[in-house]
């Protein structure tokens, strides 16, 4: 069943192939902006070797912007820190959402939408207000708390239509066996939602990851904390901007989460144990 | 329970990294542009912590893109930075709506400006900030691209001559003759007015605060400006000046108008920099355009910052920044002793050009005011009206943002 | 044992404990903020301080006819673009659901869209359009289509076309990943035994790949919806709304007319608009969707 013959592997590989360069091609821009001078990054028509192609761009990019190590894992601890923090108060509700019903479920679930409705910049100068009575501001909770906030609703309704994929009957079966809800959550469920759980755990550092910008540049005015997102501007001059300094920093600044992506992506993996509705 | 628990641990560490305030005697908190807090502004700072030593400065640098947007909404906020270095065109904004204060600037430094600076900084017959950055342009030309077409390589003296060369270029050589920008962008605007000035014409009058866009200058000008699109490069809707910079370097422009700093960013093109040519109804103007430093209201130490700010504005603080940013000298520096490095015919140029060059016009919304001179200029470009109905329409949109 | 098993799906107090920390978590945070917005809609809110003015900011908006014309506009936006992640991402899901050998690094490499900062990637699609120095227009050119540079964001079509087709690279692998996962979660005895019953693999895709994912397919749909409509950056990094207007939706006009210059109360009229057009359409949306669900899982 799982054996192509030699036509589908072709037009299966083309397919893959066109899918690529779409979603590539930007990248060979933005790569080979950082390949290129400062005085020439640009030629018409396009070129794809020229003489004065050169790394020195990921050398020169840690003078221009010195904190630039420390933002990268500022980036990464935030990010990390709002994903663990989400994914604890979405793993119960979204159980709750797929499994029960009770008044004033749809109206809450439609609710949680309404937040992601607005979009953060409307919410921003009430949301400082807010955060500096709290007194969060200038720290790392600056970020975090907000980025958890607007991230939790819809990471319940993703989460919840994984949880609705599992069949009733597996639960059914440990409840008359006499095991509590919590305990069902916590062995089976959990479990067998795996590729679901880390889709959105994913989604939820990515997530962070991009939402940082907005709320680190209005509520933090610390320069240890910030992220890579507002450590890129600063390869912004006054009349000039550092092009080919800036791609380079972005590329090695996205490396961290393709590396943790390599390694996740081993347990989005296939199926239910086979067998395991028979009653 | 383990969720409770959490909670509860969450909330006291939340509490607990509430900060406690130590009071000095006057904290004053200061914002410039950029990456870091030049050395020249520390010295200055540090010398005045030094003489004054009941007020303590911290400075704080924010990247540019940012650095505006965020000390006006902190103002909004009701939390105020003392003062900041802001684009000259926030100020009638800010003014009006009361969240900085009138600067009184020392006679020994208004001697010295050059002509026009202070005009960019007043509204109703007052400073509102310290003028801190400065910029002219002029017109750049790529002599070996003018050679292959057959041209001198010489400044145009008229919008004719001009146009000719451009078509001539674009001719003989095929390179587009000149770099038009078009992109929903400030310096779009910013290179029109350049047109605009050398022809006679005017946005809004200061003085008296009435709208004269609506005037046979300006549709004779906003005519010449789409007509370059004929000898422009492909497209100019989609370009804005900095990208323009970039086809220069690639030689597919021969000309365009940028500021002083351009000649450090065309590598080794044969470039040749002359002033921006005059229109049939004006004499060859420039746009004067300046970021200044203003001092916020609501802090309760306005004075003091003032006091700061005139220290880094003037003298060798000032002289450090225009040399170092490479701009139009912002004061005769002559007056002080300078002359270098402003001598040179490359930056006649831009000085020469400032007496008959005209400010960037204050208005109480200028994002607003960008937009309509932008979707003016658009509409000439693309055809989509005639240009004294293009004009008319802007003007009488600028009447409720001015 | 029949009691216990009713009482497992009734609604009990549990539901609402399990519920309770997202719940307070957001109320804390995001409430306040909200409801500030809403009231800040009828006021004029902006540099000057702020009065009550009632209506009038949804008056203005509404009556203006380039109002009505940029909702239009943001829908067909919209619609074209949401389509489009919908059905690229359906197919890459089945490319990188098949059994070849490759299939993790092609699964790493359409990650990067979605984790470099939209703002970065949009200056890799804006240099890519550039009718000068852009890829596409130079294998254009190299290649005969193209007499001569073109600008892809010069004109008001190709630009609107030009912003979905970024809109869509920046959407697709999320929702990529997305079906993937929950392709993955299907059990795989399901497909063998249709294999032994000799069904095609066409006839396995429909008949139970896509009716075991249609949950995972209707969130995305929804949420890929939202997201969409509020796209903002980049919209802006491409043509900030231009030429003249043509790709302007509801959120770059807000930003225009209202943010930009520091006019919360209009901004908030507009954001508060934008709030209610979205749950109408969503109502209307979930409506369709669901009616779909039911016939596919019945059919």
């Amino acid at each position: 069943m799982d054996k192509y013959n030699l036509f589908e592997k072709i037009l299966l590989y083309l397919g893959i192939l066109i899918f690529m360069t779409f979603i590539l091609l930007p990248f060979v821009e933005m790569f080979y902006a950082s390949l290129r001078p400062l005085d020439h990054l640009f030629r018409s028509p396009y070129q794809f070797f020229s003489d004065d192609l050169s790394f020195w761009a990921y050398g020169e990019m840690w003078n221009t912007v010195p904190m630039l190590g420390r933002y990268i894992f500022n980036s990464f601890f935030l990010a990390t820190s709002v994903t663990v923090i989400t994914i604890l108060f979405v793993i119960p509700a979204a159980y709750s959402y797929a499994r029960f019903n009770f008044t004033g479920k749809n109206s809450s679930l439609y609710l949680l939408l309404a937040i992601n409705m607005f979009s953060g910049a409307v919410l921003l100068i009430p949301l400082y207000k807010l955060l500096r009575t709290l007194g969060l501001l200038n720290s790392y909770q600056a970020m975090i708390v907000p980025g958890v906030a607007f991230l939790i609703p819809t990471s319940i309704w993703l989460l919840k239509s994984y949880f609705e994929k599992i069949p009733i009957d597996l639960e059914e079966a440990a409840f008359v066996d006499g095991a509590s809800r919590i305990q069902i959550l916590r062995h089976i469920i959990t479990p067998l939602s795996t590729p679901g759980l880390v889709v959105v755990s994913l989604y939820i550092f990515i997530g962070a990851y991009a939402q940082q910008f907005l709320f680190a540049i209005t509520f933090n005015s610390k320069k240890e904390y910030m992220p890579i997102p507002a450590g890129l501007y600063e390869f912004i001059g006054y009349q000039t901007i550092k092009w080919n300094e800036m791609m380079a920093a972005s590329l090695v600044g996205i490396a961290p989460v393709l590396i943790i992506f390599i390694f996740l992506q081993k347990y989005l993996v296939e199926g239910l144990t086979a067998g395991a509705v028979k009653n | 329970m383990i969720l409770k628990h959490f909670i509860r641990v969450i909330s006291v560490l939340f509490i607990s990294l509430f900060s406690a305030n130590a009071f000095a005697a006057t904290d004053v908190h200061g914002v410039m542009c950029g990456g870091e807090i030049r050395e020249a502004d520390m010295t200055v700072i540090n010398k005045y912590m030094a003489d004054n030593p009941d007020v303590n400065i911290t400075m704080e640098a924010v990247p540019w893109g940012t650095c505006q947007d965020k000390v006006i909404n902190l103002a909004i906020a009701g939390d105020p930075v003392s003062f900041s270095y802001i684009g000259s065109r926030t100020l009638k904004g800010l003014a009006e709506n009361g969240h900085i204060v009138p600067v009184n600037i020392p006679e020994s430094m208004t001697s010295m400006y050059q002509p026009g600076i202070l005009d960019t900084v007043t509204h109703l017959g007052q400073q509102w900030g310290f003028p801190h950055a400065f910029s002219t342009k002029a017109l750049f030309m790529n002599c070996d691209i003018l050679d292959e077409a057959g041209l001198a390589c010489e400044g145009p003296q008229s919008w004719d001559e001009l146009y000719s060369m451009a078509e001539t270029i674009k001719n003989k050589t095929g390179i587009a003759g000149i770099g038009l920008a078009g992109k929903d962008f400030d310096n779009t605007m910013h290179q029109f007015l350049n047109y605009l000035y050398s022809n006679g014409g005017q946005v809004i009058d200061p003085n008296t605060n009435e709208i004269t866009l609506n005037s046979p200058n300006t549709v004779e000008t906003l005519e010449f400006y789409a007509k370059l699109a004929n000898v422009s490069q492909e497209g100019p809707l989609a370009w804005e000046r900095s990208q323009l910079t970039e086809l220069f370097n690639d030689k597919k422009i021969a000309m365009y108008i940028n500021g002083p700093w351009g000649a450090g960013q065309h590598g080794d093109i044969n470039q040749k920099t002359v002033r921006i040519p005059a229109g049939p109804n004006g004499s060859q103007g420039t746009l004067l355009i300046t970021d200044s430093v203003a001092v916020f209201n609501g802090t309760g130490h306005e004075d003091i910052a003032m006091d700061i700010v005139a220290n880094l504005t003037s003298g060798d603080a000032q002289y450090d920044l225009d040399t170092s940013w490479g701009l139009t000298p912002i004061m005769q520096y002559p007056q002080i002793g300078k002359v270098a490095p402003y001598n040179t015919d490359y930056w006649m140029m831009f000085i020469d050009a400032i007496a008959d060059g005209g400010p960037e016009p204050l208005l109480v919304d200028y994002k607003a005011f960008q937009t309509v001179m932008n979707s003016m200029i658009q509409g000439a470009i693309l055809g989509e009206g005639d240009a004294a109905d293009l004009v008319a329409e802007a003007a009488e949109e600028l009447e409720e943002y001015k | 044992m029949n009691n216990k098993l009713k009482s497992f799906s009734s609604p009990t107090f549990l539901a609402y404990v399990l519920i309770a920390p997202a719940a307070i978590y957001i109320l804390a945070i995001v409430a306040w903020p909200l409801a500030e917005t809403i009231r800040l809609s009828f006021t004029n809110s902006g540099l000057a301080g702020e009065e009550y003015i009632g209506l009038e900011n949804y008056e203005k908006m509404m009556g203006s006819k380039k109002f009505n014309q940029t909702v239009i506009r943001t829908f067909v936006w919209m619609f074209f673009s949401v389509t489009l992640k919908l059905v690229i991402g359906l197919i890459g899901a089945v490319l990188l659901n098949a059994k070849l050998p490759g299939r993790g690094m092609f699964r790493v490499l359409i990650m990067p869209p979605w984790v470099v900062p939209i703002a970065i990637g949009m200056l890799g699609w804006l240099w890519l359009y550039n009718g000068y120095f852009g890829i596409i227009a130079g294998v254009g050119m190299k290649t005969g289509i193209l007499d001569g540079p073109f600008g892809f964001l010069a004109y008001k079509q190709s630009a609107f076309i030009s912003t979905i087709v970024a809109d869509v690279w920046v959407g697709t692998p999320m929702v990529t990943i997305f079906f993937l996962a929950a392709m993955q979660g299907v059990p795989r005895d399901l497909y063998e035994a249709a294999y032994c019953d000799g069904a095609s693999r066409w006839h396995r895709f429909f008949k139970i790949t896509l009716p075991q994912i249609t949950p995972v397919i209707i969130t995305m749909a929804l949420l890929s919806a939202i997201w969409t409509f509020n796209s903002f950056e980049i919209i802006w990094i491409l043509t900030e709304g231009g030429p003249r207007g043509a790709t302007t939706t509801l959120i770059i006009d807000t930003y225009k007319m209202a943010l930009g210059n520091y006019k919360f109360g209009k901004g908030a009229a507009r954001a508060v608009v934008v709030m209610i057009l979205l749950t109408i359409f969503a109502a209307f949306y979930m409506a369709i969707l669901l009616r779909i669900n039911k016939k596919v899982s019945n059919g």
